[in-house]
């Protein structure tokens, strides 16, 4: 049944490949030149303060270097779109197509029982394809890596958006570590699922896009900020203000003092009561003839503070195996789904 | 005496809907049996229950002797080639071979690389692109190649064309005569089971109509053509199963053992067309005089 398992998948698993070997020979052509920039940026043997410095210059140098940015973003996108692929194309026609094209009469009338069919063919094929997403993510964390070590170098205030946040930040935790590992389990248990339920391949592979992209988005809004209690810190004093904190126009904080990389999940400004404040005081921003006082001190001497909710950097892997091991439990309850689907008294 | 298939009070229910309902019927082992209907009589559900592609909700089934699909073992003695045989289209005829070798540990390959080479197949050809006859042949294949005791088929030659009709039940004999299989073929049109089966089984709305060897209900079955005169008046050793009236003249189709003496009548024989049809129309009548009036509110 693996061998069968496999010539069956043989033709998805081509076009897979090669996809994956296009990309690689992308990332081989460009790589030795970008870590000659990164040997060259003086990063390796900075010290204290001066490494931020570099860093940042590095990374400067980098956004506006073809092709590095567009090289840098078609990766997390691959990472991002492997697992929805792998639902549609390998998942969804799994067991539909078997339905529809009623071959199935074949498959399981063979000497084999049907539980022993469906157990290879998911365990076989849901390996695969988080095999191929590993070996995605892998090149091209070989790739990237001068790029992320400057990131983690670049000090709380990064002077460019180019190559994201840190490694909390949304795409940035989705693409990277082993989260996209449970996004593939769980993309192509997803798609066989609804292939099984919808016994159509063409739309059980719509609703599977539709299915996983609500998915995605829903996580890092509701789910991720809550997977550990996120710790939360109220910041008060001019110099919060001064250092760039705190966002004038909506209130909201860009950092956490002393957490360098923390990923904010809400902050809002409170007066010392506590109360919610939704505009600054129109002492502290008079209209353009008057000349503004400093905003910092305005604020800090009318009790204004910031509340800040946030998951600090050293939750990273935390994060990760939880959301991950997540996204492997949801996939297991899916196959168990198809086995119940496809179970005799229903077929 | 041993069955290929025998079902007790099997009935299978889709939501509201009874595809087999309460059907009992035994399927003696090494003949070649027709089992005939029509559309939606129940026999492709029937066939289904038989290999354990379903289970039933109630009653049993049980296929040389044991529960269908009852692990690797029972699976290997019995194949089956589903309606419209289906086969995967982007496998070539080889890679089917090589699946059937895989998949069962029963498999001969060298019946299978026979067949091909008799059936002048190409061994490369996508089976998406063979033509209707030799996909059903190549279905056919697979699963004599696993060397089963009991070889089932649902109306393998319902979308062929004459010739090709003729092509699959010729080589479908040679493996019966050469491997001395039961097998059990469905179809809805006598015509393509005249030829092969000893054996013959009229499913009609779940019941079984009729069963018998082939040349036992040949004999047993006569026309009887005469004056006109009512059913009734008819001895009870003669069942009538159809008749027919004119203002002079009654014909009768009845089942009988006894030789018929009566001078009154003309005796004819009946084809096995003739008496299918005959079982098949009786319940469709008596369906007819069950089914209650209409009648309209006013």
């Amino acid at each position: 049944m693996i061998r069968f398992t496999w010539l069956q998948l043989r033709p998805q698993a081509r076009v897979a490949l090669a996809a994956l070997f296009a990309f690689a020979v992308l990332l081989v052509v460009t790589g030795p030149h970008l870590a000659g920039l990164y040997a060259a940026s003086g990063i390796i043997a900075c010290h204290g303060g001066a490494c931020a410095t570099a860093a940042s210059r590095f990374l400067s140098l980098l956004a506006i270097t073809s092709p590095y940015p567009i090289v840098y973003e078609l990766g997390i996108g691959l990472i991002l779109a492997a697992p929805a692929i792998i639902g549609i194309f390998w998942g969804a026609p799994l067991i539909s197509r078997e339905l529809e094209n009623r071959t199935f009469a074949l498959a399981w009338t063979q000497s084999i029982t049907r539980s022993r069919w469906l157990v290879v063919k998911l365990a076989l094929t849901g390996l695969a394809a988080m095999a191929v997403t590993e070996l995605l993510g892998s090149i091209y964390a070989w790739w990237a890596d001068p790029i992320s070590k400057a990131i983690g170098l670049q000090g709380p205030y990064p002077v460019t958006s180019e190559f994201g946040g840190g490694r909390l930040s949304l795409i940035i935790f989705a693409s990277h570590g082993i989260a996209p590992l449970g996004y593939a389990a769980f993309g192509f248990a997803l798609g066989t699922t609804t292939g099984a339920l919808i016994r159509r391949a063409v739309p059980a592979m719509a609703i599977t896009l539709a299915i996983f992209a609500a998915v995605q988005i829903a996580t890092p809004l509701w789910v991720r900020p809550h997977l550990i209690p996120p710790d939360r810190t109220v910041v008060s004093g001019p110099s919060f203000v001064e250092s760039a904190g705190m966002n004038l126009g909506n209130l909201t904080a860009s950092i956490v003092p002393r957490q360098p990389g923390a990923w904010i999940i809400s902050s809002r400004a409170i007066t010392a009561a506590g109360q919610p404040v939704s505009t600054v005081p129109a002492a502290c921003m008079p209209p353009p003839p008057a000349k503004p006082p400093d905003p910092g001190h305005c604020l800090g001497s009318r009790g204004i503070r910031e509340a800040i909710t946030y998951q600090p950097a050293s939750r990273y892997w935390p994060l990760q195996w939880i959301e991950t091991g997540i996204f492997l439990v949801l996939a297991l309850a899916l196959a168990a789904v198809c086995f119940w689907r496809l179970g005799r008294s229903r077929t | 005496m041993s069955f290929a298939v025998q079902a007790i009070g099997l009935s299978k229910q889709y939501g509201r809907r009874w595809a087999l309902r309460d059907c009992t019927l035994e399927i003696p082992e090494g003949k070649v049996v027709g089992l005939v209907g029509p559309n939606g009589a129940g026999k492709t559900t029937l066939l289904h229950l038989a290999v354990g592609l379903l289970e039933p909700t109630s009653g049993s089934i049980s296929v040389l002797g044991a529960r269908p699909a009852d692990g690797p073992e029972q699976l290997g003695r019995v194949g089956f080639v589903a309606q419209d045989t289906p086969v995967y289209a982007r496998l070539s005829v080889a890679q089917h071979l090589r699946m059937g070798a895989w998949l069962n540990p029963g498999w001969d390959m060298e019946i299978a690389e026979s067949r091909i080479k008799q059936l002048d197949l190409d061994p490369r050809q996508r089976a998406g692109t063979l033509s209707g006859g030799q996909r059903a042949q190549l279905a056919l294949t697979l699963a004599i190649a696993k060397r089963p005791e009991c070889l089932i088929l649902d109306e393998p030659v319902a979308s062929l064309d004459p010739l090709a009709r003729r092509e699959f039940l010729r080589s479908l004999m040679e493996v019966v005569a050469a491997e001395g299989i039961s097998v059990v073929l469905s179809s809805h049109l006598i015509a393509d089971l005249e030829r092969v089966c000893d054996y013959l089984v009229v499913l009609v709305a779940s019941r079984v109509q009729v069963a018998g060897e082939v040349s036992d209900l040949l004999a047993s079955h006569h026309r009887l053509s005469g004056a006109r005169r009512d059913a009734s008046s008819l001895p009870a050793s003669q069942e009538v199963i159809e008749e027919s009236h004119t203002d002079k003249q009654s014909t009768f189709l009845v089942r009988t053992s006894d030789p018929v003496h009566d001078p009154a009548w003309t005796v004819r024989s009946v084809t096995l067309d003739d008496l299918v049809i005959a079982y098949m129309s009786r319940t469709a009548a008596s369906e007819r005089a069950y089914r209650p009036q209409l009648k309209v509110m006013s």
